[in-house]
């Protein structure tokens, strides 16, 4: 065997090792709760814990009305962005990478000056105004990946000339979107859902400094306070994260566009 | 009073006038081609007759009615995309059944209609097939299915063939005319490529920089282009470039030569320059061959292409092409070898730039 190949090898089993040992060991830890024996004792306790079924309650909520108002947002202005001002593009995806590039905490303290009980909005005043600011503080955060993979869904089915397509068929603006566009960028959609439901299910800063009770700030309370469970936690909210993955890939399989000819 | 009328259009793209006073009126059931190079404004005007770009001025009426003012969605008028564009979530029979379900037809009806437009394409085996599982024809066939489907009062075509292989480009081209013809629909093709306008069409329409050259039959076309591009452009016109000898007679010098012109240089002077244009096929090596004018030049090369031989000729410093169909006692020219080439004198086209 070449060098090369065994450098190769070499580097992937380090790169393995690097990511799996901590799991398994986390895994392994979260099994030990029982003295001397192997138990789901950790996971018995978590699920039968009320703040947990609340905050991951809680949690799905958020994700769920994250999912659905940043697709109407999303989804008609990468639409529009493809179809009639395609200069403004660059600018665009300017905007939805910022949340990459400005720190929670500082995005989360602009929304808290801006927004707070004494501002001309205050969204802070009542619960329900902070549940939405949280809505709104995750729909950002999820921006840059909601945004990408709907355009990419969008880039291969050629938006424009689908739309003149209906349209010349006598078809409106709402038949055009829900039955011609909606269906075909529903591979980008349920990606872009499945990332963000991982996101709003494991975000702690804006969660926490408006003081809402989510799962991210749960997960920190229970590794402030416990041994086993925040191990437990840990996997449970690992098992979250992959689960989407497998199903953004399953929806990508299913999906019935071909790739575009030449 | 004619079916589809272009009024006067012109189309500007910020400081850019890509269609310049555009006019033409075509009959009902005709099938016109624009032809013309990439950038000639010919899909621009087809996009106008659809209702996907707003004339900057001028007008667009469909059966007297002033379509101007009507959004693409009320203009009842089918295309075909040159990418198909068909939907990839909904099978064939859904494609086709689209713009009827759009109009709120009963469900019987787009049944029938639906089964109507595949036994025209003959592709009924393929109803419940996606788009992605057919090959480029069969999609393009579905999209001129889709396009008929809710009987549109005309037909748009733009450039349907252009990403199709070459063998099935003949076949669909001629299917697609033998479609119009059945259903005597009023359908507007716009391409490139000159052998797909001058076989399928009734008229065309030669575009360049915004301007429609010249209107005519495809025999029209070729035969007697009216200006320099078009003669260039349609078919591998020679364009020689004489020197007007005696404006009364119409003779011009080609090189040595002295020809006689059909077309009337009276207007001219003597020593003025003019463009002729003379077909690659009009001319003969043969001293027996019919003609009534020769010209004499040097042989710059020959090729042997099968079934024909293709000689250039030096005339004056212009290059001329023509050909000789093969025989086994024809004899190939060698260069540097002086030729005289016969042809008619009414097959010298004087062509105005």
């Amino acid at each position: 065997m070449k060098t090369s190949k065994i450098l190769a090898w070499a580097s992937l089993a380090v790169g393995l090792i690097y990511f799996f040992v901590p799991l398994i060991g986390t895994l392994e830890f979260s099994l030990r709760m029982r003295r001397g024996a192997y138990s789901l004792d950790a996971y018995s306790t978590v699920f039968s814990d009320i703040q947990f079924r609340s905050t991951f309650g809680f949690s799905m909520l958020m994700a769920l009305f994250t999912i659905i108002f940043g697709m109407l947002l999303v989804v008609p202005t990468a639409y529009w962005v493809r179809l009639r001002l395609p200069q403004m593009r660059p600018v665009v995806e300017f905007i939805t990478l910022l949340p990459l590039v400005i720190p929670a905490i500082v995005i989360v303290f602009g929304y808290l000056r801006l927004y707070n009980s004494s501002s001309f909005i205050p969204f802070t005043g009542s619960t329900q105004g902070t549940n939405v600011l949280l809505v709104l503080s995750y729909m950002t955060l999820s921006l840059p990946y909601m945004y990408r993979s709907v355009d990419t869904a969008m880039r291969a089915i050629d938006v424009r000339t689908l739309t003149e397509a209906a349209e010349i068929l006598g078809a409106k603006w709402p038949t055009i979107l829900f039955r011609c566009i909606f269906p075909n960028v529903m591979s980008g959609v349920l990606s872009g859902a499945f990332i963000t439901f991982a996101i709003v299910m494991g975000e702690f800063t804006m969660a926490a400094l408006l003081n809402r009770p989510a799962f991210g700030p749960y997960l920190q309370l229970i590794g402030a306070n416990r041994a086993y469970e925040p191990a437990a936690l840990a996997v449970i909210a690992f098992a979250i994260t992959w689960l989407s993955m497998g199903l953004l890939q399953l929806v990508s399989r299913f999906s019935k566009t071909a790739p575009l000819r030449p | 009073m004619s079916f589809l009328v272009l009024n006067n259009i012109k189309k500007s793209f910020g400081q850019t006038q890509v269609v310049k006073d555009f006019d033409m009126s075509i009959e009902k059931g005709e099938f016109v081609s624009f032809l013309g190079p990439s950038g000639c404004g010919k899909t621009t005007v087809l996009r106008m007759i659809a209702g996907f770009e707003t004339p900057s001025d001028g007008t667009i009426s469909i059966s007297g009615k002033d379509q101007n003012r009507l959004k693409t969605n009320q203009r009842n008028i089918g295309m075909v995309f040159q990418a198909y564009a068909l939907f990839p979530n909904m099978t064939v029979a859904d494609n086709v059944a689209f713009g009827l379900k759009v109009a709120g037809k009963p469900k019987a009806e787009i049944d029938t209609r639906v089964k109507e437009m595949l036994k025209l394409i003959s592709l009924e085996h393929l109803a419940e097939r996606y788009p992605y599982q057919m090959s480029g024809g069969q999609q393009q066939r579905v999209a001129l299915a889709r396009a008929l489907a809710p009987k549109p009062q005309v037909l748009l075509l733009d450039e349907p063939l252009s990403a199709l292989d070459a063998k099935i480009r003949v076949s669909l081209r001629e299917e697609i005319r033998q479609i119009q013809r059945q259903l005597g629909i009023t359908t507007v093709f716009v391409t490139h490529d000159q052998e797909e306008a001058l076989s399928i069409s009734d008229r065309i329409v030669v575009m360049n920089a915004g301007r429609a050259d010249q209107i005519g039959t495809p025999f029209e076309i070729y035969n007697r282009p009216a200006t320099r591009f078009v003669a260039s452009f349609v078919g591998t016109l020679n364009i020689i470039e004489a020197t007007v000898v005696d404006p009364a007679a119409n003779t011009v010098r080609m090189g040595d030569n002295v020809v006689t012109l059909r077309d009337s240089i009276g207007a001219m002077k003597s020593g003025d320059k003019v463009s002729v244009a003379l077909r690659p096929e009009a001319g003969s090596m043969s001293d027996t061959a019919k003609g009534d004018t020769t010209i004499t030049g040097a042989v710059i090369s020959s090729h042997f292409l099968g079934s024909v031989i293709r000689t250039k000729i030096d005339i004056g410093g212009n290059p001329v092409s023509f050909d000789t169909f093969n025989a086994p006692d024809v004899v190939q020219p060698q260069p540097g070898e002086t030729l005289s080439l016969r042809f008619m004198a009414s097959d010298l086209l004087l062509v105005r730039d």
